[in-house]
């Protein structure tokens, strides 16, 4: 979850704060540490022998070519990646991408989008966070639709997949329906952050709740199921004559 | 009668990653100018490894606002795409439609998910 961090501590720079980080437990150190975050405060960057973190990182809105190479090199080609069916490995990439597309699309941010990423061997988990400093979906919902939600009820209409915030020429609105659908099929947990709402989707069933405060932005974190071996591959083709 | 034009995917957007709306865009671009003229284009998708729903939208999605159904149908095709992908673009092209028909049952249609849940008064 340091894409959250990440993107607090950067706010905060931006306001002519000065982040330094001190005290960090030593577990979480060398954690922070070995996946880049604690090189942007001042630390040494420690190799990641095990290969299980996934670097943090932070991204323009316009740097999706970027996103894609750090996507391919650091999760999708790395030898420690658990050796996962080309169906979930498919089915993950596009997630990946849905979410920041999700970032791009929506949070208007001109502050960036900030990743980081962990695999988990023994649990065979591999989570994989995306988080921005936009307008939130509970404002985005506002601007575009007239309906003033409440910040965790406005995540859970986002999620529906006929509604859509986009207006104008290009429609939209099934990005985090298919992550959910995903998840849902993979047994992995899918969670929103966005304001003061707080969104899990994670077996099957829905969880909403409120926080105190408010994250200035949103976060979308994944958790797939690296064991998973269905084969994602359809029970009834499409035909490419019966698309339009 | 025109000859079909065939469009490579790989080669508008230059990556075997169509994920982006802005490569979207560069792909509905192409369709555009060639549909206005009445020609039939084949859209491959020969090498491409990754598709989103955001790339399909601004692509292919978005010309439901310029073409009728009738129309798209008898001008653009798609080929070389695997059969999940072509679900997507399946989904993509319904909502597409929903989104283009009529937008206020669009949004009647998202206010009824919501039920009582709005906190509008």
């Amino acid at each position: 979850m340091c894409a959250a961090l990440g993107s607090l501590l950067y706010r905060l720079g931006e306001t002519a704060n000065v982040v330094k980080l001190h005290n960090i437990r030593p577990a979480i150190e060398q954690i922070l540490s070995k996946n880049g975050f604690l090189s942007h405060y001042g630390r040494t960057l420690i190799p990641d022998h095990w290969g299980t973190t996934i670097p943090y990182h932070r991204f323009d809105v316009k740097d999706d070519r970027y996103f894609a190479d750090y996507i391919e090199t650091e999760l999708m080609h790395r030898s420690e990646m658990p050796a996962m069916s080309p169906g979930l490995l498919k089915k993950f990439r596009e997630s990946v991408f849905e979410i920041f597309s999700n970032a791009v699309l929506h949070s208007r941010t001109t502050k960036g989008i900030f990743s980081c990423g962990q695999f988990f061997p023994k649990r065979h988990r591999l989570d994989f966070s995306v988080a921005d400093l936009g307008i939130g979906i509970r404002q985005n919902v506002q601007d575009n639709t007239g309906l003033n939600l409440a910040p965790e009820k406005a995540i859970a209409w986002a999620t529906e997949g006929r509604n859509t915030t986009k207006r104008g020429q290009i429609p939209g609105g099934l990005g985090l329906k298919l992550l959910g659908e995903f998840i849902d099929l993979n047994g992995g947990r899918l969670q929103i952050v966005s304001d003061a709402g707080y969104w899990r989707r994670e077996g099957g069933k829905t969880v909403i709740a409120r926080f105190s405060e408010p994250f200035p932005g949103t976060v979308v974190s994944v958790e797939i199921n690296t064991a998973d071996t269905q084969s994602y591959i359809l029970a009834s083709e499409l035909s490419a004559a019966d698309i339009f | 009668m025109s000859k079909t034009l065939e469009f490579s995917i790989f080669e508008i957007v230059g990556s075997a990653l169509c994920v982006a709306s802005s490569d979207g865009q560069k792909v509905h671009n192409r369709l555009i100018a060639a549909l206005n003229e009445g020609r039939s284009v084949t859209l491959s998708f020969h090498n491409i490894t990754t598709l989103t729903s955001a790339f399909l939208n601004a692509a292919i999605g978005q010309l439901y606002g310029t073409f009728s159904e009738e129309q798209i149908r008898a001008l653009l095709k798609v080929q070389d795409m695997q059969a999940d992908d072509l679900a997507l673009l399946k989904r993509v092209v319904e909502t597409a439609k929903l989104y283009f028909k009529d937008p206020q049952k669009f949004d009647q249609a998202v206010r009824e998910t919501l039920g009582g849940d709005s906190d509008e008064s």
